[in-house]
């Protein structure tokens, strides 16, 4: 006598129950897969919108793609610039603002002149504290009343004049659905000079300004960093009499949309950001 | 043939339901499909994590190179100013070997290796030639954005550079291009060509107005800023004064970024300041600089007098703006009159006096030499005030302004001069940092480009140098 397995196996299905089989299992397939793009585009990566603009929750691997972009362009930026100038930020003076944080300048500045410092003596802007002295006229209605401690504007510029590229970063909190949220946005516009004219470079997909932008947010409770995003300014001097109020390297710290900050109670390593740069005035 | 329903009379033709063995097919079939799009979700999962890695790792290679490239451009200017600075002692090697040297001390990631490019060779370090070894190449007042008579554009080239090579007239040496491989022997995908380019600019000490100096190797650096009285810094003044970084020494410093274990460091910003306000000056009170304007002090039309030697009017050469007393222990010189480039008085024991009266109209500029190696200071007295650009090299002596006069010219003050009196100064003034003499000299200095230019043919000069790597 054969076994019953053998019998078994050997039957098979019939037609019918074939293509039931395979309706049942296109259904199955299409709530699977819809149940799990849902489960991504609503769980996983849900989204917010502040001020217009939508904000991805981190982990947010289209935001860290966007952002290694940004920061290869600000790289370069920083590398071809004669003067970087830091606004924003903790001790942007060690007299006369210790503790901070300072003014950044509005999203809205997009000048791509320094104007007061085409006849300034090179020896005079060794700070940006200094710098903000000296363009006060052209800065001041652009800097930002109760800035968050994350807030920084960055311009480099060649020949003391000529802007080469304006990167904010901004961190807004807000309740949106009942949840208390911390948003970030960091934007980087590039001046582009090789014309003689300054023409400030659009997006390659969106084709409109900036060239490039990434916005994310974290829940508040996960908004911890062993280094909080924002920009720090440590100073060699400041001496008055002798002009030399030479600032040192500023640490910036950018947001990063792909770190999971607080998260791992138990971890003794706090979430540090991919994009920590220890930028000096000059170069 | 038999069909599969007739086999199983039992089947859904009947109306009745599955048996238990179909139920289990279906079921097997649904767990199935589940656990194959779990995978697929689980893979799509994994593939993210390896794209966010991927990126990752890219990012932080793209950051490592910017800065090996940094390091690499920062060695090349070392090795440049190992050459050609204008320093007391300068290097004998090929550019080169000075590069080869560096990079051998360098320490890059694993697996990388940096080499200079076989296939490009290196080029040599210009000559920059300055008075009296040489003519100093033709200088001229860059720009940032357009070239100048005699330079390029000088945007690009960092703050800390053009803020000192923008100061006045400067000769262009020209661009030296460096290329370096860098291999990774294990990732070839990483392999880059580093190019760095150096620009060289011959720029003249005269061009600061106002240098408090340091001398690292024959004396001290200063501390701290010297106090100044008031109104001393004019209208425009560009001054430079490296002083200490501690705190403790410098009461403007900041603790911000001072490591107060080991030795003082100063950062790298502060390099083109310590060419200027250090090292320069260890070579121009050398004894290879000062004799050798001595040496040109020599030669016809310029002169040069002796306080030491026997005194014999019958044998002292007339030179035009030099008066030589009935004694033979002081000299007048007439800024209005001296028609060589270089007078040197020598006052190896002390015993002499100068007196300077000036011109009231511009000329040709021209150096006055007061060089004293005794413990007595050779008194220098200023009588009038002075339109014809002088360079005032004073060594150990004691300066007197009398009259409050207006002078046009530099003034390089050795660390053992004093200075006394009042005096508007317009154009360049050195003094020793550590032994300032503004306490006993009431002085304005402005700036004054013309001053500038008239000196800078005769001015030592310093080899200033900017560095940019590219990948």
């Amino acid at each position: 006598m054969k076994p019953v397995s053998s019998r078994v196996s050997a039957a098979g299905f019939s037609i019918v129950e074939a293509i039931g089989t395979l309706v049942v299992s296109a259904f199955v397939m299409a709530a699977l897969t819809y149940g799990m793009g849902s489960l991504f585009s609503q769980q996983a990566r849900p989204t917010a919108t502040y001020n217009g603009e939508v904000y991805a929750r981190a982990p947010s691997f289209d935001d860290f793609h966007q952002a290694v972009d940004l920061h290869a362009a600000f790289s370069g930026a920083v590398d071809a610039a004669d003067n970087i100038i830091v606004l924003g930020g903790t001790r942007s003076h060690p007299a006369f603002d210790p503790t901070g944080p300072s003014s950044a300048l509005s999203e809205s500045f997009a000048d791509t002149s320094l104007a007061a410092a085409a006849d300034t003596d090179g020896f005079k802007a060794y700070s940006s504290w200094d710098q903000k002295q000296i363009n006060s006229s052209q800065f001041s209605s652009y800097l930002t009343a109760n800035p968050d401690p994350a807030d920084f504007t960055i311009l480099t510029v060649q020949g003391l004049s000529q802007i080469t590229s304006i990167t904010h970063q901004r961190r807004y909190t807000a309740v949106i659905n009942g949840q208390s949220l911390a948003l970030y946005e960091v934007t980087h516009q590039t001046v582009d000079w090789s014309s003689g004219s300054p023409v400030l470079t659009p997006n390659v997909t969106t084709g409109s300004t900036p060239t490039y932008t990434y916005r994310f947010y974290y829940t508040a409770a996960e908004d911890v960093w062993s280094m909080p995003p924002g920009a720090t300014h440590y100073w060699y001097r400041a001496d008055s009499t002798w002009d030399r109020d030479q600032e040192g390297p500023a640490r910036i710290v950018f947001a990063d949309p792909f770190a999971l900050a607080g998260q791992d109670s138990v971890s003794s390593l706090s979430p540090v950001s991919r994009f920590v740069y220890f930028l000096p005035q000059l170069r | 043939m038999k069909t599969r329903s007739a086999t199983h009379p039992a089947g859904r033709r009947g109306g009745r339901p599955l048996p238990l063995k179909s139920k289990r097919g279906m079921a097997s079939f649904a767990v199935l499909l589940f656990a194959m799009v779990s995978v697929m979700i689980l893979m799509a999962n994994f593939k993210l994590n390896y794209a966010v890695s991927a990126t990752s790792d890219g990012y932080d290679a793209f950051s490592s190179q910017v800065v090996e490239k940094n390091g690499i451009s920062q060695a090349v200017k070392e090795s440049v100013l190992a050459i050609g600075e204008t320093a007391i002692a300068d290097s004998a090697n090929s550019l080169q070997q000075e590069i080869q040297n560096r990079l051998s001390s360098m320490a890059f990631g694993s697996n990388v290796t940096v080499t200079v490019d076989t296939a490009s060779p290196v080029p040599s370090v210009p000559a920059n030639p300055f008075y009296p070894f040489g003519t100093p190449p033709a200088s001229s007042q860059p720009a940032y954005f357009s070239a100048s008579a005699h330079t390029r554009p000088l945007a690009g080239m960092g703050g800390l550079f053009t803020s000192l090579c923008m100061l006045g007239p400067v000769g262009d040496l020209g661009r030296l291009t460096v290329t370096f491989d860098r291999t990774n022997s294990v990732s070839p995908e990483d392999n880059r060509t580093y190019v760095v380019n150096a620009d060289l600019f011959s720029v003249p000490l005269t061009n600061v107005d106002v240098i408090a100096y340091g001398l690292p190797i024959t004396g001290s650096i200063p501390s701290a800023a010297p106090a100044v009285p008031a109104g001393f810094f004019g209208s425009d003044v560009s001054c430079l004064v490296a002083t200490s970084n501690n705190p403790a020494n410098d009461p403007t410093a900041y603790p911000d970024l001072f490591a107060s274990s080991g030795g003082e460091r100063l950062p790298y910003e502060y390099r083109n300041a310590v060419s200027f306000s250090w090292n320069a000056y260890e070579y121009l009170w050398s004894a290879n600089y000062q004799d050798a304007l001595l040496g040109a002090a020599l030669t016809p039309p310029n002169a040069i007098y002796n306080f030491s030697t026997s005194f014999d009017p019958g044998n002292l050469q007339p030179f035009p703006g030099v008066t030589v007393s009935p004694t033979g222990g002081s000299v007048t010189v007439d800024c209005s009159a001296v028609t060589g480039t270089v007078v040197a008085i020598v006052d190896p024991n002390g015993t002499g006096s100068v007196t300077v009266t000036g011109s009231p109209a511009s000329g040709s500029p021209f150096i006055l030499l007061v060089r004293n190696t005794s413990g007595v200071r050779t008194p220098v007295t200023f009588t009038g005030s002075n339109s014809r650009p002088v360079i005032f090299y004073l060594e150990n002596a004691n300066v007197q302004f009398n009259g409050n006069p207006q002078i046009e010219g530099a003034l390089f003050l050795d660390p053992t001069t004093v200075a006394s009196g009042s005096v508007t100064w317009f154009g360049h003034l050195s003094f020793y940092g550590p032994a300032s003499p503004l306490g006993t000299l009431g002085i304005t200095v402005a700036d004054n480009a013309a001053v500038k230019s008239a000196l800078a043919p005769i001015a030592p000069r310093v080899l200033l140098v900017s560095t940019n790597a590219t990948r």
